[in-house]
């Protein structure tokens, strides 16, 4: 009799899913391959420290809930939208932080990174105006614009992860762009 | 430049991706440090010591780490004179169990966890999970999983529960050693009913087996046990370079402990036909450093023979790079042989946790070690239940699942 057996790289997201409802410990493989990029994006939004609180806090929810990701949705886009959820809890903490590098021209952000000077030099010139359009931005159009700016994802799959339609989702990003672009010195303003 | 390339230059230095080992030890996430975040007291996985669980894991996803707990000890007392007969008894009754459409399963796994500083003060928790599982004909299947409320282990725990306040959340050590406090949500008057989730088809997948390569196995158990020795597997509870080898690769106790997992499985969640059940209870019989002896009472209160076998750690095989564990364990079965049934599995302490353990280093480079007080059990004494896995349903039926 041939002898089949499957190892774990192979199954998509939604198999593992299904598994992890009698094996906890096949969610790990969904934490490997999730996590560096979802900790990346909310890093960016919201600083390192927080960072780290809310993918766990996201893993947590995800791994608490996993019997109801029914598997018609995309894995990664149902995870990114609980972890939106989670970020929007922590929106004033987020404008305060892009107020204040507007204002002083240090992002606190970034503030436990060990900084190269090529990103601080690429940032200074732009950073603070950014900030300040993204400080006044509603919040979930710039959700929507830093899921795309930020975290690399297509419109489809920030409706996928907003629950939104994709026309909402468009206009939505077309709004905080003309704001961000009126925030840029009028040279950078023609690309 | 446009506004979308002037955001994507901005805090790039934060943009950049760390290993997930390495965010799995600083987030913690499943070790549930934030207070509002609360579960039912299985531990989720740690990726950082099972680093190798992707490839390991499969042979563990049909296996929770068993034993059957009732905080009893032992009942290993003298080899009466049938108790030689247990496992063949069993088998002569399992061939002739009915048959049916379905195989229907109900098993909850239970870990007892100790809560408090010292032994002195300190009362043991059970946290439980149940799972409930269809097969059909067409070895397609069903699995539902409900989370069950922790709850004190025996009247004395009770008590000291209640003069704790009866608080709805336990701290208890998390296993993983991460230092990091886990919760048990304990059953009170307050609590909700456990919850269960919706039934979702699953794919049957015992050892590697499909339902339909169970449905053929040998019914002979010298035949069987051939079979079972070329599946393929991460077959050690501990190993630093995992590698899937044939259960034939592995010598004395290993092996038996292999053999008589895949046995379990094939007597508990497994779609195996009659005959092939008593061909496992037989196989058993026959396998070197399995002991007879006895009855013990199970959790749901059945009373049945035991077998104890020959292992000192119960580690799932197949998942860890480094020890987990510092007490030793007798794991034993529970059978009904008039029924032909697995009842349960449970792990009594041998040898209670002490002391500490050197791992190898983890992602961050510093040294780690595995201490006795991170343990579930360091309160445990020898022949006290530490975990255990009931079978409370397990046949074949004509019912159509509900």
């Amino acid at each position: 009799m041939a002898m089949v057996s499957h190892t774990r790289d192979d199954r998509d997201d939604s198999r593992i899913v299904a598994a992890s409802l009698e094996d906890a410990e096949a969610f790990g493989e969904l934490f490997r391959r999730h996590a560096p990029r979802l900790h990346a994006y909310i890093s960016r939004r919201l600083g390192r420290t927080l960072a780290d609180d809310l993918v766990s806090e996201t893993f947590t929810t995800a791994f608490r809930r996993r019997d109801r990701f029914d598997g018609r949705t995309d894995f990664g886009a149902w995870l990114w939208g609980i972890a939106s959820n989670l970020i929007a809890r922590h929106h004033r903490q987020e404008t305060r932080m892009y107020r204040a590098f507007a204002r002083t021209g240090v992002d606190p952000a970034e503030d436990a990174v060990a900084e190269r000077a090529s990103d601080r030099a690429s940032a200074a010139a732009l950073g603070p105006r950014l900030a300040k359009a993204l400080a006044s931005l509603r919040p979930q159009d710039r959700n929507a614009v830093l899921l795309l700016a930020w975290g690399e994802m297509s419109y489809a799959e920030i409706a996928a992860a907003l629950d939104l339609p994709l026309g909402t989702v468009k206009a939505k990003i077309h709004r905080a762009r003309i704001k961000l672009r009126s925030a840029l010195p009028k040279e950078h303003n023609d690309g | 430049m446009d506004e979308m390339d002037a955001l994507r230059q901005m805090r790039t230095a934060l943009a950049q991706e760390e290993h997930p080992d390495r965010l799995a030890l600083r987030t913690a996430w499943r070790s549930d440090p934030a207070p509002r975040r609360r579960r039912r007291g299985f531990t989720i996985p740690l990726v950082s010591v099972a680093a190798t669980a992707a490839a390991a894991v499969t042979a563990v996803a049909v296996l929770a780490p068993g034993g059957s707990g009732d905080g009893v000890a032992p009942g290993h007392g003298g080899r009466g004179a049938a108790s030689g007969n247990v496992l063949l008894a069993a088998a002569t009754s399992a061939e002739k169990a009915p048959t049916g459409r379905y195989w229907h399963t109900e098993t909850v796994i239970g870990q007892i966890y100790g809560v408090g500083k010292s032994a002195a003060n300190s009362y043991e928790v059970d946290a439980r999970q149940r799972s409930i599982t269809w097969v059909g004909q067409d070895g397609k299947g069903s699995l539902a999983i409900v989370d069950e409320l922790g709850h004190p282990v025996a009247a004395k725990d009770m008590i000291k529960w209640r003069q704790a306040g009866s608080p709805e959340m336990v701290d208890v050590p998390n296993p993983d050693g991460t230092g990091v406090v886990t919760q048990v949500e304990m059953s009170t008057q307050a609590s909700r009913s456990p919850r269960t989730t919706p039934a979702r088809p699953f794919d049957g997948d015992y050892f590697g087996l499909s339902a339909e390569q169970v449905a053929q196995l040998p019914t002979d158990a010298k035949a069987l046990e051939n079979t079972l020795l070329n599946l393929r597997g991460n077959w050690h509870a501990v190993s630093s370079t995992p590698e899937k080898q044939p259960i034939r690769s592995l010598r004395g106790a290993e092996r038996t402990r292999a053999l008589s997992e895949v046995a379990s499985t094939l007597l508990s969640k497994a779609p195996a036909p009659p005959r092939v059940r008593a061909a496992a209870f037989r196989m058993l019989a026959t396998l070197p450093g399995v002991k007879v002896g006895g009855t013990a009472t199970d959790p749901m209160g059945r009373t049945g023979g035991v077998v104890s076998m020959p292992m000192v750690t119960t580690m799932p095989l197949g998942l860890y790079t480094a020890p987990k564990q510092l007490g030793t364990y007798e794991r034993q079965w529970i059978i009904d042989p008039a029924g032909g049934r697995l009842l349960a599995i449970r792990d009594l302490v041998a040898t209670p946790p002490h002391g500490s353990r050197a791992l190898p280093p983890g992602d961050d480079g510093r040294p780690r070690r595995l201490r006795a007080t991170d343990m579930p059990d360091r309160f445990l004494k020898t022949g006290e239940v530490a975990s255990y896995q009931v079978f409370a349903v397990a046949e074949w039926t004509n019912t159509a699942p509900r």
